[in-house]
């Protein structure tokens, strides 16, 4: 079965809880069945009219014990349960994120289409059901099975194997038989339900060119017809299960007789009391209780079949690059770091890249930034500026020539590469926790003076300040009072306080008007002043200060120079240029 | 609820028929337990097997009975659910399309479809649940406890005094638990999304170098989260504690109180037997009412949500005015007067009182600071916004808005993520005219600048793109776009700001292919990308919501006025 990996460690690790969860799943049927059970044999033995009163004093303290016992038992499991449950989810969770982390820098790239993270997280906690719904309830059942058997069995084998066989129709055979019954259909009607999913997510996002195109209403009647035909095999599932669980109680309704049958044989015989005749006709329907769900439970089984595919593919990663490339621990000496983390002079020569064996991302590309140099890339999508990056990230290892950070191998420094390069993204993250929070995020040992100095510099301070509480606003309440503009300042403020030797610069401007780019880009070429600044950029606006600029194609340098170099020699870049900034006068 | 039930369309019907069932089936119960406790009772007595072959049977057809007309009541009530749920699908779908995508992006695709495709599904869930309940609470207790009355008055008020004393609880419970959960909501939901949070921030955690460390944190976070849910929950579950309990121990009552009477010998067996029967059948509908608590719960809050979208009912617009053939020519004109739209009524007006004057094949400039209202005036002329105030002449017809169907078949809207549907390019390209020939769509393709795309990919036309498919870049996905306003060729194109988020030489390339689509059309295009206005016929200025400025670049670069401040700040040296 796939994802078993997911399900199968958890036993072990945590066997003693799911033990008390079986035992006290038990004892709460146990229970149920025992207050018929007793009570039966209560009014049975008084209607004998004992003599005496304490005849039936046993009995009548059962029938209060066991009518207490069963509510208490169920609480107590079902909290041990769930807090069982959440203690995998916890290990669950922390397994997922050791899987991804290493992958970090690829999961955009990897995952190209959709929120697959928030989809893995989700898959994550419906696994929980799976215990919950399926999996407890069967082993319950499974032991329940085994204790009536052998209850039985004291009193009579043949009646036990005949019982027996009942039971095994109502938890192995028709729950397995109807899984298989009902598996295809159940696999077109998931298959069905993702369509439509699609289908509509494509509808509302695209409800501007359907509305334009004038098709609306055609395209609703057409959803409708589609939702009808899911419509169609879901009918068929819940008519089947209605008409299974009607044929289970059925099944229960002969255990009643035949238990009747069995009591009066043995009576006649001698070989029972009197006063069971009642009480094993009584505890026929809470015992049932335990078995009925069991075909429901099962039939849950394929909903996780997705989740588990995309769990187990995780694990097995298909990208050679991913399991290959992924950042490692450091081998540098410490002093190598901490020197690169003052001063980094980085150089790439003759650098090529490429994935698997298709034409070169990168090619044989020569660039030297010494401490302070300020470099601009500029090319279209898939020219290799992001290939670029990542090799000088020491994310990629590069497959031929070199990428060294103070003549020392970039993909040496492994983990310790934030120290050295910072990264201003085109989207960074803001997190659900506190505004100052989130500046900290580039060092956690800064005070709150550092904070509000950062948050200074980039000009963030006094919107802060207004805030509701102040640096302690939780950034969610801050809702959309960030633009785009101020969520990269909040980026820059962090990156402030990394206080990294060098910065890259992942098209931060991009989606952002003209003004707002501007001022955002003059406050990071103020703040950065000193710092090595590797800046992909989309537009040319302050393309001025850059110390060069280089125009990449098809993973080559095609264009490259200062900006008065470049406005000299190409008509080209002369052309972009004037058209990112119309002049006044024109024509 | 049962007020909003009846007003479904054909529930009256269905409650009545469930109604009928629901009786046919106590009476069964009632049955069943009279007959089963005979028969154990003449057993008892010394009775052989044959002697009792005639109650075992009617026990058995009871039994039969009882669960067929459980079985038609769900059968009845999943058809009903089905079909109110599919029409009020419908309703939703309708509404989405009436409401437009502004309304789509501030409520969230996400939000949406989970709403049409689970909400509906949970309201169905909900329907099918609520009407046999409710019926069955109704019903089935009261009957029950009047057999068991005329049986044995004790054990009746021993029943009758549990249920008031048991919802009580349940109340009582249920209130703690609320307050429990609103004091702990806002940290407990910080709580519960900290690991999405933290998936969907890895990256950024990698470059800040904090990755690594953040494992710790997720475990405790994690482990913090257990100790809240915990908390929780051991209040929550103790609703359904107190329903076992009390029923467990009412039960219990009764099976004492009968035997110390049968000591007595006041009672017969018979009678002991089909009380104990039947006093577990008396609180089977409000347990599974209590099991179905969550069920229900989710059913309607997801109406409510439904009903809160479908309730917003939108001004009648006045399309009728203009004839179906009606198309925009060289000679046409419309005229916008007093145009102001506002998105609530605390908000500021996005758009206040706007005159502007479209004539024949014009190419409009629309520029301003963001939030000054380019995208907005872009989606009026869209038909995607009503306006609040104002009114639209088109050639002597009098509009209130241009939501109608005559005049958006007149435009093409290209925006600065034009959608890309999951199937072909070439599927794509004809989305606005489904018919078209294959030659048409190629000569769109070539001159939307697709061609050299469609000879790299392997299935060249009928290459799958969209969710699930080849992902596009922002330029192919802009001439994905122009190959259908190409091959549509409607004579109104409007864009809002289409390239700039592309880098510089793919902006170059796209505006050279885009020039000649404009040729000969109505063209509306909003930017702050100013190299634009240059070949625009008239420029719009827009600020804070209204028109500042209108004229050709050259007039208002000598006015010096808004348009020339835009193009001075582009103009500095950083």
């Amino acid at each position: 079965m796939r994802g078993k990996e997911w399900i199968r460690p958890y036993f072990h690790q945590h066997l003693r809880s799911f033990l008390l969860i079986i035992f006290l799943g038990a004892c709460t049927i146990l229970s149920a069945s025992a207050l018929m059970f007793t009570s039966g044999d209560l009014i049975s033995k008084s209607a004998l009219r004992p003599e005496n009163i304490l005849m039936v004093y046993i009995p009548v303290v059962l029938v209060r014990t066991f009518g207490t016992s069963r509510a208490v038992f169920s609480y107590v499991e079902r909290l041990v349960a769930h807090n069982t449950i959440l203690h995998v989810l916890s290990n669950m969770r922390g397994r997922l994120y050791k899987i991804l982390e290493p992958q970090a820098l690829f999961v955009r790239s990897r995952f190209q289409t959709g929120d697959v993270l928030g989809v893995l997280a989700d898959d994550i906690e419906q696994l929980q059901n799976i215990y919950i719904r399926t999996i407890f309830p069967s082993i319950i059942a499974l032991f329940m099975f085994v204790l009536t058997v052998i209850a039985l069995g004291w009193f009579d084998l043949w009646f036990a194997l005949y019982i027996g066989l009942f039971l095994i129709m109502l938890i192995v055979i028709i729950p397995i038989g109807s899984l298989w019954m009902t598996k295809a259909k159940q696999a077109e009607l998931k298959q069905e339900k993702n369509r439509l999913y699609q289908k509509l997510t494509d509808a509302v996002m695209g409800l501007g060119d359907w509305m334009i195109s004038g098709r609306a209403s055609q395209f609703i009647s057409s959803y409708q017809l589609d939702e009808e035909n899911a419509t169609v095999l879901e009918s068929w599932l819940t008519r089947f299960g209605r008409w299974r669980m009607f044929f289970m109680q059925m099944i229960v309704a002969f255990v009643v007789v035949a238990s009747l049958v069995w009591t009066a044989g043995e009576y006649a015989t001698g070989q029972l009391s009197v006063t069971l005749i009642a009480a094993f006709a009584l505890v026929v329907f809470p015992l049932m209780d335990a078995f009925l769900p069991i075909s429901d439970a099962l039939e849950k089984l394929p909903r996780y079949e997705d989740s588990f595919a995309r769990l187990d593919a995780l694990d097995n990663p298909l990208d050679k690059q991913v399991s290959e490339q992924g950042a490692l621990p450091t081998k540098l000496e410490n002093e190598v770091v901490a020197k690169a983390h003052e001063k980094a002079n980085l150089s790439l020569e003759h650098v090529s890249f490429q994935y698997d064996s298709k034409e070169h991302a990168v090619l044989d590309i020569n660039l030297e930034l010494p401490q302070g140099k300020k470099v601009a890339i500029i090319g279209r999508s898939g020219a290799g500026k992001s290939t670029l990056l990542k090799l000088i990230q020491g994310a990629y290892t590069p497959t031929d020539g070199h990428v060294k950070i103070n003549g020392v191998d970039a993909k040496l420094y492994g983990e310790e590469i934030p120290s050295v390069i910072g990264v201003l993204q085109q989207s960074p993250y803001l997190f659900d926790t506190t505004v100052a929070n989130n500046i900290r995020l580039g060092n956690p040992n800064a005070s709150d003076d550092e904070i509000q100095a950062a948050a200074r510099q980039v000009k963030l301070s006094a919107m802060i300040e207004a805030l509701p509480n102040g640096y302690k606003t939780p950034m969610h309440e801050t809702g959309e009072r960030f633009s785009g503009g101020e969520r990269q300042r909040i980026a820059l403020a962090r990156i402030l306080l990394q206080n990294t030797p060098v910065v890259m610069l992942d098209e931060p401007t991009v989606g952002l008007d003209a003004r707002t780019e501007r001022n955002l880009l003059r406050t990071i070429f103020d703040t950065l002043q000193d710092k090595t600044l590797i800046w992909v950029t989309h537009h040319l606006v302050g393309a001025e200060r850059m110390d060069e600029i280089i125009f990449m194609e098809h993973g080559k340098i095609v264009m490259r120079g200062t900006h008065a170099e470049l406005m000299e020699k190409y008509p080209r870049y002369r052309q972009l240029y004037l058209m990112d900034a119309p002049c006044l006068e024109s024509e | 609820m049962s007020k909003s039930l009846l007003g479904y369309k054909g529930s009256k019907p269905v409650l009545a028929s469930v109604a009928v069932l629901t009786l046919i089936q106590t009476i069964s119960i009632i049955l069943q337990a009279k007959w089963l406790a005979e028969s154990i009772s003449a057993l008892f007595a010394g009775h052989s097997l044959e002697q009792i072959t005639t109650p075992v049977i009617l026990f058995l057809f009871a039994f039969l009975i009882r669960i067929l007309s459980g079985l038609f009541q769900q059968k009845i009530a999943y058809r009903f659910a089905e079909t109110t749920s599919a029409a009020i699908r419908g309703q939703l779908m309708e509404q989405l399309f009436n409401l437009g995508p502004r309304f789509a992006r501030i409520e969230g695709t996400g939000n949406l479809v989970t709403l049409v495709r689970e909400g509906i599904g949970q309201f169905r869930t909900y329907l099918e649940i609520i009407i046999p309940r409710m019926i069955a609470t109704g019903i089935t207790p009261w009957l029950v406890l009047l057999f068991i009355f005329t049986q044995d008055v004790l054990s009746g008020l021993i029943l009758l005094i549990t249920m008031p004393i048991l919802i009580a609880f349940m109340i009582l419970i249920g209130y703690a638990a609320r307050k429990q959960t609103e004091k702990q909501w806002h940290s407990y939901r910080i709580l519960s999304n900290h690991f999405v949070d933290s998936l969907r921030g890895l990256e950024t955690l990698k470059v800040l170098g904090r990755s690594k460390s953040h494992v710790k944190t997720i475990e405790d976070v994690s482990d913090r989260y257990r100790r809240a849910t915990m908390k929780t929950l051991r209040v929550a579950f103790l609703s359904s504690f107190a329903l076992d309990f009390f029923t467990m121990l009412s039960v219990a009552s009764v099976a004492v109180s009968l035997g110390l009477r049968l000591i007595e010998g006041d009672m017969t067996l018979l009678t002991g037997l089909t009380v104990l029967i039947l006093a577990p059948e008396y609180f089977l509908p409000i347990r599974m009412v209590g099991a179905d608590y969550h069920a229900t719960l989710n059913g309607k809050e997801a109406g409510a949500a439904i009903d809160k979208i479908i309730g917003t009912k939108p001004d009648q617009d006045n399309c009728s005015e203009l004839s179906e053939s009606y198309s925009w020519t060289g000679n046409s004109e419309l005229m916008i007067q007093k145009l102001r739209v506002q998105h609530d009524q605390a908000s500021k007006a996005s758009l206040d009182q706007i005159n502007l004057c479209l004539t024949g094949n014009k190419k409009v400039g629309i520029v301003g600071e963001s939030g000054a209202g380019k995208s907005t005036l872009i989606d009026v002329l869209a038909g995607f916004l009503r306006p609040v105030d104002g009114e639209f002449i088109l050639e002597g017809h009098m509009l209130n808005s241009l939501t109608c169907e005559t005049w958006q078949k007149q435009t093409t809207y290209i925006p600065q993520h034009p959608y890309i549907f999951a199937g072909s390019l070439a599927e794509n390209i004809r989305f606005y005219t489904p018919g078209a020939s294959d030659e048409d769509v190629e000569n769109a393709v070539e001159a939307a600048g697709l061609s050299p795309l469609v000879a790299k990919l392997p299935n060249g036309l009928h290459e799958r793109i969209g969710n699930g498919g080849r992902p596009l870049s922002g330029g192919q996905e802009q001439r994905v776009a122009l190959a259908r306003a190409f091959l549509s060729n409607r004579p109104i194109i409007l864009l809002d700001e289409p390239t700039a988020h592309l880098d510089i030489e793919t902006e170059y390339e796209l505006k050279k292919t885009m020039l000649p689509l404009f040729e000969g059309k109505l063209v509306c295009l909003a930017t702050h990308r100013l190299h634009w206005m240059l070949e625009m016929d008239v420029i719009v200025v827009l600020d804070q919501g209204k028109v500042v400025e209108v004229g050709t670049h050259q007039e208002l670069v000598a006015k010096q006025g808004f348009y020339y401040e835009l193009l001075a700040t582009q103009q500095e040296v950083l």
